[in-house]
């Protein structure tokens, strides 16, 4: 910076107002003379005015004494005046001469006083003197003639008139004088009025001046520190000092200011840089390789190295990263602790640079050939005392101050970054060991709950064949009492039964005859009187005997009907096995069948499958019975349509099989009304039809269904019914041929099978032994009407029912019951309700594994939830639908399985 | 040691060859244990052995494969987590128009059904498709029918209960001798599809993606793979639930999920 000899603010200042107050200085003292002069020249004016008029009226008065006197002296003649005369005569040329010497020093002008002196003069000396003269010698004619004659006074008016004339002039000189003195004064007025504004200007001028040229400079100053914030540091410009003052100095104070802050915000930005650049990094390689690339390029190095001391060999350290503007891979692997320059700044554990300008230690190649690197700078990084790390920059220019600073800077912070790194990765692998281990141990743990459920399962099944093994030894001990007993009992009642048997024989057989004997009677009176030989019966008469005729007939088919099914169930049924031919089925059926169908307008088709076995071994009277049946059922229900017959062979399951090779499937099917699903069962028991109306409008017996169920079984086969309700039904037989009549190993337990719309295989028509069978369930419930629909519904299933219509009664019964299998639980009832009687078998009796079922209302959810809380098992809505109920019942009576959570 | 690995990855290798079904990524112990099962069972001493039986053995093949995909399952399993589902994220799927929901591993299909269950007590049932998917196409089978079992529908009913079930238990299923088949219309919705979650790819968004217990038996770059899958298929704002010895903690897409419940493993698709 030009530091020549420099002029300060306070200098200018200074001088500025020096100059200033001289300005004043030298006004003033002009203007005082001006005032002083001008204040003298009055002063002279008003002395000579009033002198003048002093000595000239003096003058005046003293000859105008000087002719009293003498006119005085010559009335009187008294000396006295003579004297004053002669004083006065010889007195007023010095008052005169006084005077002009006044008049002659004040104007420069013409004297006006020679006039008055010359009639002064000639009034003396023409007057005066030859008057006095004459006064002498007593000249009594001369005085006559000068004194009283005109001479005299026209002298002395004369002398008069002189002195006005000359205090008239002179008064008019002063005027003058005095009007140029009030001009003067004016323009002094003027004059200070002008050096004031003069100093005015100048004196702002000056101010103007130095002000701005502080003020200005001090506003550049405090830009430029304002912009220090707003900027971001980079390229911010420099202030240019106009003078060379303090400003100048504040200027260059602020420039270095900037500067030392502009070095210092790259500092700091290159260290957040670099520091916030291995924030995330997670590796060492990383580290490293972040490191590298931040610091070379900020350093402006060409190379650069870092290395971490051995995990387990603390003397050494190995490279990870490294970092070449050719990226080349350059350094050494690894250094021992005081080998070769980079070894000696571990050991020292300082920072070591070295500047090798002659001698290049490294070589940078380049497109344009090898560039000598002199370089470089090696910094160890300490965690504690210790060094942990080093790295090693090398560059082709020398490193300024910031970048050295940098550099070690950035090491301070790298020593507890690379620790803590180091950490990291520790607990890293921990972890990822420890979660190895925790996802193993929990898949084992999943293998072992799975194993333990295949384990509790096998242990179920175990004890539930166990417990199976021990009832059945109790059964058997059982059964072997109760076979003795029974063999006592039967051979008892066998005896019994034989006569019983016997008389029931006799009694149908009588009963035939003694039935059929009256009733033949009947018949043949009625028939013989309906032919009305004679004619003598009315219209009406023959209607009645009709009647009677076909009354009796029905009533004879009722009677054969039930001998046939006593017959057939006391199995005395007599069958009869012959060969029939197939396809005389047709004939049959139109024989007897196509009256009825033509008079109800019905189609009526008899269909034998092709490639039909001819001859068919069976029992033709009862199959007959069994097919005129099916038919006449058909016929009887159906009002439009048609009845379809159809003879096929059946397919032969191995089971069917062992009976015979050959198996007949007849099936009749109509259009008629069709049956319930819920009335399918009932049809084929004895006396039933689908309801009580059907009987009323197609009248039947009911028998002819339970008829042909057991004919057919005693045939060997079964009878299914496939039927929708208003579409009509399908009547299918299945019977065997049976060439020898042997029906011993006929399946006897085979049924009849009811299957709903969906063609299924027949399922036996008595139930199979379910889960119910043998159960015993205790209902809880205030209401009988509940109690007695429930127990009918579950009796039909075979199971026990208990009934309980409180609380405290069902405690008791499970106190004192053998055995209860689950119970069904209303919640609201008298003396003790349902929440509390849960609370207290659970509680109370400790039976915590029996299955409870509470019954509440739907809407009430916290009915619901209470019950949960008080420890029932499972719960159901009323109004109860019983195919929940069932199936609720159903899993809580199968042996339970638990899971792990049950 | 390293021979057993050796037998270990020849069968894996045969297995993938014969049957498609890729275990090769599955975690080692666990195969072993399964693969030393199957060999107790048959009665088969070596490993290799039983790599060429399975070669001819196409029975002993798929009986191995059932070995191999676990399927173990109940009906609202961790009654706890069916809970969570209920109070923390049907409010939110409320708001859908459309519910998407993907079992993945769905086994015999108990969850699903559970599922869907806890839909129709909330009103959502219709509104949702769920797509029930396993790698083993026998269990899906078994899946499809929804019969359960007599002798475990007590413990479910338990767990239905204490998974905060509002209705009884009875009313979506009917029992015969031996299995409860649950109401036909709770699998109106429901798609069974086979997928592997190993080789194939993401097929939908969803909503809400199951699944529970099928992640431990995977090898931790396989679990890795699988959750990139879930994390594809998931909308803005899924839902993803796991099973309660699983945890998206230390994955790499754990930041990208918001926690519902840790305890329960449920977990947020974030925006």
């Amino acid at each position: 910076m030009n530091k020549k000899r420099k002029i300060g603010i306070g200098f200018k200042i200074t001088s500025g107002y020096i100059i200033l107050i001289l300005c004043l200085v030298v006004s003033a003292v002009v203007l005082n003379n001006q005032i002083t002069s001008l204040q003298q020249e009055r002063n002279a004016i008003i002395k000579y005015d009033s002198s003048m008029r002093v000595m000239s009226n003096n003058l005046e008065r003293k000859i105008v004494n000087l002719e009293s006197s003498l006119h005085r002296y010559l009335i009187t003649n008294n000396e006295k005046y003579l004297d004053k005369y002669n004083d006065e005569v010889a007195t007023w040329e010095a008052n005169y001469e006084e005077l002009n010497n006044l008049v002659n020093n004040y104007s420069t002008g013409e004297n006006q006083l020679a006039p008055i002196y010359n009639s002064i003069n000639n009034w003396v000396n023409n007057i005066g003197q030859p008057l006095l003269n004459a006064i002498i010698r007593e000249d009594s004619d001369q005085i006559n003639t000068l004194f009283n004659g005109e001479l005299s006074s026209v002298a002395i008016s004369e002398v008069q008139q002189n002195f006005t004339a000359f205090r008239t002039t002179e008064t008019e000189n002063i005027q003058q004088h005095v009007s140029l003195l009030n001009d003067r004064n004016a323009d002094l007025t003027y004059g200070l009025f002008a050096i004031l504004s003069l100093i005015a200007i100048i004196t702002i001028v000056i101010f103007t001046m130095i002000s701005r040229n502080i003020a200005g400079s001090i506003d550049e100053v405090t830009e430029a520190i304002e912009d220090m914030n707003k900027t971001d540091g980079k390229n911010r410009k420099r202030i240019v000092a106009k003078t060379n003052d303090e400003v100048r100095d504040l200027v260059d104070a602020t420039n270095m200011l900037l500067a030392t802050m502009e070095n210092r915000q790259w500092f700091q930005r290159n260290l957040a840089e670099i520091v916030t650049a291995y924030q995330g990094v997670h590796s060492l390689d990383e580290l490293g390789e972040v490191l590298l690339n931040s610091l070379t390029t900020r350093t402006q190095s060409v190379y650069g190295a870092f290395y971490i001391q051995d995990v387990r060999n603390t003397n050494q350290f190995n490279k990870i990263a490294a970092f070449a503007e050719t990226g080349d891979d350059v350094g050494r692997q690894s250094f021992m602790v005081g080998q070769g320059f980079v070894g000696q700044s571990v050991k020292e554990k300082r920072v070591l640079s070295y500047e090798n300008k002659e001698n290049s230690f490294h070589y940078l190649e380049t497109a344009l050939g090898n560039i000598p690197i002199s370089n470089g700078i090696i910094v160890p990084v300490f965690f504690g005392n210790d060094v942990i790390a080093v790295l090693e920059l090398a560059s082709l220019k020398k490193y300024n101050e910031h970048h050295r600073a940098l550099i070690k800077e950035v090491v301070v912070h790298l020593g507890v970054t690379i620790n803590s790194i180091i950490g990291r990765m520790e607990v890293i692998r921990l972890l990822n060991e420890s979660q190895a281990m925790t996802e193993e141990l929990q898949v084992q743990s999943e293998e072992l709950q799975t194993q333990s459920e295949e384990l509790k399962m096998q242990t179920e099944e175990l004890t539930t064949i166990n417990e199976r093994l021990e009832e059945r030894t109790r059964d058997a001990e059982t059964k072997t009492h109760a076979l003795e007993k029974a063999q006592i009992e039967l051979k008892e009642s066998a005896e019994q039964l034989r006569q019983s048997s016997n008389y029931k024989s006799e009694f149908l057989a009588n009963m035939s005859h003694e039935l059929r004997t009256p009733l033949n009677s009947i018949l043949i009176l009625s028939e013989m009187l309906a032919e009305n030989h004679d004619n003598r019966l009315s219209d009406d008469d023959l209607e009645y005997a009709k009647v009677i005729h076909d009354s009796g007939e029905d009533l004879l088919n009722l009677i054969n009907d039930i001998l046939d099914l006593s017959k057939v169930e006391a199995g005395k049924m007599d069958l009869w096995f012959r060969e029939m031919d197939v396809y005389e089925i047709p004939q049959h059926v139109h024989n007897l069948f196509s009256p009825i169908a033509k008079q109800k307008d019905l189609d009526l088709n008899v269909d034998v499958a092709q490639n039909m076995v001819e001859i068919f071994h069976t029992d033709v009277k009862r199959f007959h019975q069994i097919l005129n049946n099916l038919l006449s059922n058909a016929l009887k229900f159906t009002e439009q349509g048609s009845v379809n017959v159809k003879v096929e062979l059946a397919q032969v399951t191995p089971t069917m099989k062992q009976i015979s090779d050959t198996w007949l499937s007849i099936s009749v099917t109509d259009t008629g009304i069709g049956i319930p699903k819920d009335k399918q069962q009932l049809v084929f028991e004895s006396f039933q039809q689908a309801d009580g109306a059907t009987v009323r409008k197609y009248g039947g017996t009911g028998l002819g269904l339970s008829i042909c169920r057991e004919v057919v079984k005693l045939l060997g086969g079964w009878i299914t019914l496939r039927s929708t309700e208003g579409e009509g039904s399908t009547f299918t037989v299945c019977l065997p041929s049976l060439p020898d009549g042997n029906i011993s190993t006929l399946i006897s337990e085979q049924e009849v099978a009811f299957t709903d719309a969906s063609p299924a295989l027949p399922v036996p028509v008595t139930p199979p032994k379910t889960i119910f069978d043998e159960k015993h369930i205790l209902i809880v419930d205030d209401d009988y009407r509940n109690i007695y629909a429930l127990r009918q519904a579950l009796e039909q299933k075979g199971v026990h029912v208990l009934e309980a219509t409180n609380g405290l009664e069902c405690l008791n019964i499970l106190q004192t019951a053998t055995r209860v299998d689950a119970v069904l639980m209303d919640i609201m009832m008298p003396e003790m309700d349902g929440y509390e009687t849960m609370q207290r078998i659970r509680y109370d009796l400790q039976l915590t594994e029996l299955p409870i079922i509470a019954l509440t209302a739907k809407a009430m959810k916290q009915d619901r939830d209470r019950a949960f809380e008080v420890g029932a098992s499972d719960y159901i809505s009323k109004p109860l639908n019983l195919d929940q109920l069932f199936s609720v019942l159903t899993v809580w009576l199968t042996s339970r399985e638990r899971l792990k959570n049950g | 040691m390293d021979k057993k690995k050796l037998e270990v990855s020849l069968l894996l290798e045969a297995l993938y060859s014969l049957s498609g079904f890729d275990f090769r990524q599955y975690n080692q112990q666990s195969i072993l244990r399964r693969i030393e099962h199957r060999m107790r069972i048959n009665n088969i001493p070596t490993i290799s052995r039983l790599t060429e039986s399975i070669i001819y053995n196409e029975e002993l093949l798929n009986m191995l494969l059932n070995d191999f995909s676990i399927n173990v399952t109940e009906m609202f399993r961790d009654p706890s987590f069916f809970r969570a589902l209920r109070e923390n994220i049907i409010p939110q799927l409320q708001k859908l128009e459309k519910i998407r929901i993907w079992h993945a591993g769905c086994a015999t299909g108990e969850e699903v059904y559970s599922m869907a269950i806890l839909l129709q007590e909330e009103g959502l049932l219709d509104r949702t498709v769920m797509y029930a998917t396993d790698m083993n196409e026998s269990v899906l089978k078994k899946a499809q029918q929804g019969a359960f079992p007599l002798q475990k529908m007590q413990a479910y009913t338990k767990n239905y209960i204490l998974s905060g079930g509002t209705e009884g238990f009875s009313q979506y299923y009917k029992t015969d001798n031996s299995y409860a088949s649950f109401h036909p219309y709770l699998r109106e919705n429901i798609m069974f599809a086979q997928h592997n979650l190993v080789t194939d790819q993401s097929f939908q968004e969803f909503d809400v993606i199951i699944c529970r217990n099928v992640l431990i038996y995977f090898s931790p770059e396989l679990q890795h793979d699988v959750h990139r899958l879930f994390y594809d298929s998931l909308a803005h704002n899924g839902f993803l639930g796991l099973g309660d010895k699983e945890t998206l903690q230390f994955t790499p897409l754990a930041p990208k999920y918001r926690t519902i419940s840790a305890s329960e493993r449920i977990y947020q698709k974030k925006l």
